[in-house]
């Protein structure tokens, strides 16, 4: 116990006794929370400039041009002669799309006929296509549904039957969680998981990796700590240190950066503990592999990009090959942004998370098995060393 | 090796050191060569269904008349849903929203096929979970494209008993259709579109770090920087030597994907593949030439590697891909516009969708250019500077550049 003690108080004080590792965890949790948020900040798309082809130039098509400048996602920037000279706005992204309205559009629609317009929309982008089809579909619907009504009463029917066959039937499509569909509240819960994650698991790749990786020796006779000691009180050490930067990533700066939590502060640090024991045991195992502190930066840098689409979080779960999905089980974030995000945002029980709940145990349990085995097997060759030298 | 070894000092002998260098350091090699390519494949395996259609939904279904029964059935045979679950209530049906099991719940009213008929225009909800943005979305696309088709049926047989005529009628009910082109991704698969653009986002990480790396282990002291170039013999040759190797194995690697995401994926590439090979170049002696100044700025090459990983790895978010530049703030964009993969990333949409006319892709191209003359400059400066220094320290106080080649 004295061990694991000594063990857990010498890794603690490495942590800011360390230069390396303290611009990771330290400067680098705060840099990040600031850092990392900036281009999701404005939520969403607004006023993307588009051009209008007018062919018609009458009233009603004018009232459209009007209706579709008004809404928040397009703004027409550019009238234009015809569709030619718009491609090329298009294609040097002055503008991101085209609305064509035919010649005889309002003489179609006064006369019952279908009067079709034309909307080219820039989908190289997929929030901009999303917006200026949006933006415009919505506003040709409502003028739609007016025409309908007029023309229904026109023919005798009662105003409240014509609306009624103009509509029969509404949808009503209510967003849950995130109701403006905002891209910092979506991508934001999830990219702080991933952060600390990745940020925990350099710090303490670069703890095993610099020089005096092995604290806890006594001074008198030199003796090491036994590996699961060794094991346990580092991961206490990484908790303890978790139990202030945790609670900054998962409650204070979504309470800062104004992103909606339906969840209890408790469940979230409940799942924590798991979370951050699998990723020190990780990290400890991924130091003992790359045993060097410049390969385990290089190597994690790259790694975390990945890791972010494995966690069914921009693309669904359902339609990841089942193979690589079992194998991406293995890294803690696949489970925990979910679970994280499903307490927090939707406000879930701990029994709705229960399955990632258990699997973050299990890979806490799994990994620091590793770590210890590890430990042994070094140990082992360690005294082995000793002993060739001693004879 | 040993004619090589006989060398003049000279580009070819610090070229061919490199290379001996990154046969000996196999985990170098494995970073800037297999590395990149194998996150590649795992991106291409977790993207390889290409779209992610039949979402899993519930259906709460309260009424079940004829009516609702069909509305189901088209929900279920859109490309975008499908009906996984029957919810007895709501409550069930939220926890099965919550447990993460569906992205949403329809739920159809009781009485909701006589209310149609009665012309009491009831309402369906669909509740979608927009937490995770591009699914929820995809659901509700789904959703919204069974139920007016429901409902335009309802209407047609509405007017048709009125006696209208049904061609009528049809030209009625939809009085302003849009016809929306989808200009450059007709099919509107974004799969592709991020696959293409992760593999640059990754190799900027590592081209940064890598060469941080590979120059910070020749420049850490004065000693090995001035062995460096008695080798190279001079400063320039020597950088040269020392960056091409890297340069020749980045240009493979971005190759390779290419080939794989243009030949075998079949991948859009309406452009010219000319300005894209110039493009990848000029991106990658950016991210060289960036790597090499952090290295020769900080000196220490853990500082240097730090850094590099420190401003790479979050840049994704910066380039655009997934929330355009377009909507971002103002330190956002300019963040954004000091990397060389928003621009490489911008040419490449260009060449790759958009098919842009000669006249219209050179932009970034220029901007490109741009960043690789004006950072060979700084890091010119830099090493001048660096021999400046050197040499009036070895004029001033030989005994501080004894001390330190000693160390």
């Amino acid at each position: 116990m004295s061990e694991l003690l000594a063990v857990f108080l010498g890794e603690f004080r490495r942590i800011f006794a360390l230069r390396p590792v303290f611009s990771v965890l330290v400067v680098g949790s705060v840099f990040y929370a600031v850092f990392y948020p900036q281009p999701y900040l404005n939520e969403a798309l607004r006023n993307v400039p588009i051009a209008i082809v007018d062919g018609d130039g009458t009233v009603t098509s004018r009232e459209l041009a009007r209706r579709v400048d008004a809404t928040a996602d397009v703004a027409v920037t550019m009238v234009l002669p015809d569709i030619v000279n718009a491609e090329r706005e298009v294609l040097s992204r002055t503008i991101f799309g085209i609305l064509v309205i035919p010649k005889n559009f309002e003489r179609d629609l006064l006369h019952g006929r279908a009067s079709p317009i034309a909307l080219y929309a820039d989908a190289s982008y997929f929030l901009v296509y999303q917006s200026v089809s949006g933006g415009v579909v919505a506003v040709a619907r409502t003028l739609a549904a007016e025409a309908e009504t007029a023309r229904l009463i026109g023919m005798g029917v009662d105003p409240v039957l014509a609306g009624t066959a103009s509509d029969p039937l509404r949808l009503t499509a209510v967003p849950l969680f995130n109701p403006q569909g905002g891209y910092a509240t979506y991508v934001l819960p999830g990219a702080f998981v991933l952060l600390l994650q990745q940020i925990l698991l350099m710090g303490v790749g670069l703890l095993g990796t610099l020089p005096g990786a092995d604290p806890g020796i006594t001074a008198t006779d030199g003796s090491r700590p036994g590996p699961l000691a060794t094991v346990g009180g580092k991961m206490l050490a990484y908790l303890l240190f978790e139990a202030f930067i945790l609670p900054l990533y998962l409650i204070a700066l979504p309470y800062f950066y104004g992103l909606p939590r339906l969840g209890g502060v408790v469940p979230i640090l409940i799942l924590a503990v798991p979370f951050v024991l699998s990723v020190s045991g990780l990290g400890l195992v991924v130091a003992a592999i790359f045993r060097s502190p410049l390969r385990v930066q290089l190597v994690l840098a790259t790694i975390g990009l990945p890791f972010f689409f494995l966690a069914g979080f921009a693309w669904p779960t359902e339609v990841i090959p089942d193979a690589i999905h079992v194998v991406s089980l293995m890294v803690p974030s696949t489970s925990a942004i979910g679970g994280f995000t499903r307490l927090a945002q939707l406000g879930a029980t701990l029994a709705d998370v229960r399955s990632e709940l258990l699997m973050l145990w299990g890979l806490a349990i799994f990994y620091g098995g590793v770590a210890c085995i590890l430990q042994f097997r070094e140990r082992r060759r360690y005294a082995r060393n000793a002993q060739t030298v001693a004879a | 090796m040993l004619a090589r070894r006989q060398l003049r000092p000279g580009f070819w002998l610090v070229f061919w050191r490199e290379i001996d260098w990154l046969r000996r350091r196999p985990f170098l090699f494995a970073f800037v060569g297999v590395v990149p390519l194998a996150l590649m494949a795992l991106l291409t395996g977790i993207f390889s269904a290409g779209l992610a259609t039949r979402l899993p939904i519930a259906v709460l279904d309260l009424d079940s008349s004829d009516l609702s029964r069909s509305i189901i059935r088209m929900v279920d045979a859109t490309p975008d849903t499908a009906v996984a679950f029957r919810a007895g209530e709501l409550a069930e049906g939220r926890g099965m929203i919550l447990s993460g099991k569906v992205h949403g719940l329809l739920m159809l009213p009781l009485n909701l096929e006589r209310d149609v008929f009665a012309g009491r225009r009831p309402e369906v909800v669909f509740f979608y979970n927009t937490q995770t943005l591009t699914t929820g979305n995809l659901t509700l696309r789904g959703v919204n494209a069974a139920v007016p088709t429901a409902a335009a049926g309802i209407r047609l047989s509405l007017r048709t008993a009125q006696g209208q005529p049904i061609e009528e009628a049809r030209a009625a009910i939809s009085p302003i259709p849009v016809q929306i082109h989808a200009l450059f991704n007709p099919t509107l698969n974004y799969v592709h579109f991020l696959l293409a653009a992760l593999l640059p986002s990754l190799l900027q990480i590592v081209i940064v770090a890598a060469s941080a790396y590979a120059v910070g282990m020749d420049v850490e002291t004065r000693y090995r920087l001035r062995i460096l170039r008695r080798l190279g013999g001079g400063l320039w040759p020597a950088m040269a030597g020392k960056l091409l190797p890297y340069t020749v194995i980045f240009m493979l690697v971005l190759g390779v994907s290419d080939a794989v995401l243009f030949g075998i994926l079949e991948l859009p590439l309406q452009g010219r593949s000319w300005l894209l090979v110039i493009a990848g170049f000029l991106f990658i002696l950016s991210c060289q030439l960036l790597g090499t100044l952090l290295a020769l700025l900080l000196r220490s090459t853990t500082s240097a590697v730090s850094i590099a990983t420190l401003l790479t790895s979050p840049a994704f978010g910066f380039m655009g891909i997934g929330f355009p530049r377009l909507g971002m703030n103002a330190f956002s964009l300019g963040f954004g516009a000091l990397l060389p993969g928003t621009w490489y990333l911008t040419a490449r949409i260009d060449q790759t969708v958009r098919g842009n006319p000669l006249d219209l892709s050179w932009r970034p191209i220029l901007i490109l250019l741009a960043f690789a003359v004006g950072l060979a400059g700084l890091v010119a400066l830099r090493l001048e500077w660096m021999r400046a220094n050197a040499a009036r320290d070895a004029g001033g106080a030989p005994k501080a550049v004894l001390s330190e080649a000693g160390s």
